[in-house]
């Protein structure tokens, strides 16, 4: 089973992120492998070490984007392929899901896997979006996935009301929730490997691509300032014998907040 | 001019708040609205959907739309949106909807936001407020292009005013064309409490901290006196105590109560995405530097196992 995992280099969330002038301060800012995509490479891997076939990873991002393919190689993706190309900078979800279509066609998949949202856009358009492209079938949210041969793969996702217990046809598209795995972490050895492994450097011309068709000139949704969230503070913390704090807080909530008015 | 149609969510034959929230917008705003029902049995909301406003209700009813699969919901979407010559698609945001709205996007060739917190609407033009980066930044993004936009909104951006059902101008769509790529063989009803958590007004949430299914037996009570949704952290959920939509967070339901109890949760920023726009958030946590505290309103630094039991018995005391 040869299989496709758009992974995407983001501002690290676990960090403190500070807006100016309707910007995100870049300077202190950290770049890591979006963590749904973590789960995205390791589900790849998991089907082809039961399924044979190959892995490859595939980023749209300038050159520190580079980091983010070395680590999926490092886990034991089989090859990578950067596009790395100034014309894609300010690309919305579109953008980068017909770049990544172009990349697809290149190949023969029976799967492509993308992270359920990337951390830094939250908006977890890309995945949906490649699948009517390429018209793919696509499954949400994949929380469980089970080879059951003749092209087939069963499938649970989590869904609005319940888990979905689905059968899906090859070649498709499912974009991986946090659940569905635990990645695991490259080894010294994975690492070493991962130097010697093919990565294949392209610009969007290469893909038949041009320049207004991708970054801000093609994006149909433009961020155009960013605000900080609404401020939440500290309230009022209560320490020591539980029956008296509890006690001070169902005051709080009769009394203030009046909760059971 | 702008032309809207609003898909409407529903469960157990009840038109869904957030879709009333929606449609309740367009109406106060004076904005032309169609809606969409799409499922089984699905034909007898529609007055209810054209009471709060809607136009025209198309209605995919079939017995293949039982379960949700973006594929065939798309086309369905995609149908009623070229028939209604609608600019923009609204979808209220739930796995149903987070996956439906870039697929409709794809599939239409139009632009596509998603989790929109706030809508400013001139003429066509749109500008959307959005939470990013885990909540920790808010975008405000606008449409670069002309053509049609799909959005998906978060409960709580708007209130529901009060309408009554009326007849609806139905149009009856045909069922999609389900090429059987995607087969939905059954649905685990997880029984997730009385109360949908996102249409609760208090929801409680249990995280790693209750140890154990017993621990979630403990707090289920104090949810229960309170009519409160029942939620849970993601550790909960993933080691199986609790059903998967349950999960409250980035990942799961993001809920928006008047109240959010949090016992025993840890406050990770995955989980404060899915509730720090609660009205009002108590914390019972043990240890004194958990991140909760610096969201919550009130905190109690304690034993839950002490804490829940002592809660349960006060909140009997002021609600019969
Ligand atoms: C990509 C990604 C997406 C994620 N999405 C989500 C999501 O949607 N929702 C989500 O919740 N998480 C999500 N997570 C996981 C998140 O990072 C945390 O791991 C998770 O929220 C922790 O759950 P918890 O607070 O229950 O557990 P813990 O972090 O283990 O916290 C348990 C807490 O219980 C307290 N405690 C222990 N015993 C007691 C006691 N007797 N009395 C009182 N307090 C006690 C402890 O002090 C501790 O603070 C995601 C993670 C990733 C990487
Ligand atoms: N620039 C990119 N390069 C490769 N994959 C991407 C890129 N942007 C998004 N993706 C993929 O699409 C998923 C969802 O991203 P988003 O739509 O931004 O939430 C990510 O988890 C990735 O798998």
């Amino acid at each position: 089973m040869n299989i496709l995992v758009p992974v995407k280099s983001v501002i690290d969330v676990e960090l403190n992120i500070r807006v100016r002038d309707g910007r995100v301060v870049e300077d202190g800012m950290n770049y890591v492998l979006n963590k749904w995509d973590e789960n995205a490479v390791e589900a790849a891997l998991v089907l082809k070490e039961s399924q044979g076939g190959e892995v490859t990873v595939v980023t749209v991002g300038p050159d520190r984007s580079g980091e983010a393919l070395r680590k999926t190689l490092a886990m034991g993706a089989d090859k990578a392929v950067h596009v790395n190309d100034p014309a894609t900078e300010g690309s919305d979800a579109h953008g980068f899901a017909k770049i990544l279509a172009k990349v697809a066609a290149r190949g023969a998949y029976d799967l492509i896997i993308t992270g359920k949202q990337a951390q830094d856009t939250d908006m977890g358009g890309t995945g949906p979006l490649l699948a009517a492209m390429l018209d793919l079938p696509l499954v949400a949210g994949v929380i469980a996935i089970e080879p059951q041969g003749a092209g087939k793969l069963g499938i649970r996702r989590l869904g609005q009301f319940g888990t979905e217990v689905i059968e899906l046809a090859l070649p498709a598209l499912i974009t991986a929730s946090d659940s569905l795995n635990e990645p695991r972490l490259a080894s010294l050895r994975g690492i070493m490997q991962a130097k010697k492994k093919p990565m294949e450097v392209l610009k969007v011309a290469d893909l038949g691509l041009s320049a207004g068709d991708v970054g801000s000139a093609g994006a149909r949704i433009q961020v155009v300032e960013y605000l900080p969230p609404p401020a939440r503070s500290a309230g009022k913390k209560f320490e020591g014998d539980e029956a008296e704090t509890t006690a001070q807080v169902m005051n709080l909530l009769t009394n203030e907040a009046k909760i059971f008015a | 001019m702008s032309k809207i149609l609003v898909v409407a969510d529903h469960k157990d034959g009840e038109v869904r708040k957030p879709t009333l929230e929606l449609l309740s917008h367009t109406r106060g705003a004076g904005l032309s609205t169609d809606a969409l029902l799409i499922g089984q049995n699905v034909k007898g909301l529609a007055d209810t959907l054209a009471g709060h406003g809607a136009g025209t209700v198309y209605v995919a009813d079939d017995a293949s739309l039982q379960y949700f699969s973006a594929d065939t919901y798309a086309a369905a979407v995609a149908d009623a949106a070229a028939k209604a010559q609608a600019t923009q698609i609204w979808i209220s945001v739930s796995e149903t909807g987070k996956a439906l709205g870039p697929t409709v996007a794809g599939r239409m060739d139009a632009a596509f936001v998603g989790d929109a917190q706030g809508l400013e609407i001139e003429g066509d033009n749109v500008t959307v407020l959005r939470p990013a980066m885990a909540t920790k930044v808010m975008q405000k993004v606008r449409f670069a292009k002309a053509g049609v936009k799909v959005i998906t909104v978060r409960s709580g951006a708007f209130d529901v005013q009060p309408a009554d059902a009326k007849p609806a101008n139905v149009v009856a769509l045909p069922a999609p064309n389900s090429n059987g790529r995607v087969v939905v063989k059954s649905l685990e009803q997880e029984e997730s409490g009385e109360i949908d958590l996102g249409d609760a007004n208090i929801v409680v949430s249990v995280g790693r901290g209750v140890k154990g299914p017993d621990g979630v037996e403990l707090v289920r009570p104090l949810a229960k006196r309170l009519g409160a949704g029942f939620g849970a952290s993601r550790a909960v959920v993933d080691s199986g105590w609790m059903p998967y939509n349950a999960q409250v967070g980035q990942t799961g339901r993001v809920v928006t109560p008047d109240v959010y109890f949090a016992i025993g949760v840890s406050g990770a920023i995955q989980h404060l995405a899915g509730m720090s726009g609660s009205k009002l958030i108590v914390a019972v946590n043990k240890d004194p530097d958990a991140p909760i505290f610096s969201v919550a309103d009130y905190g109690i630094v304690g034993d839950l196992f002490k804490v829940v039991p002592l809660l349960i018995e006060e909140v009997g005391k002021v609600k019969k």
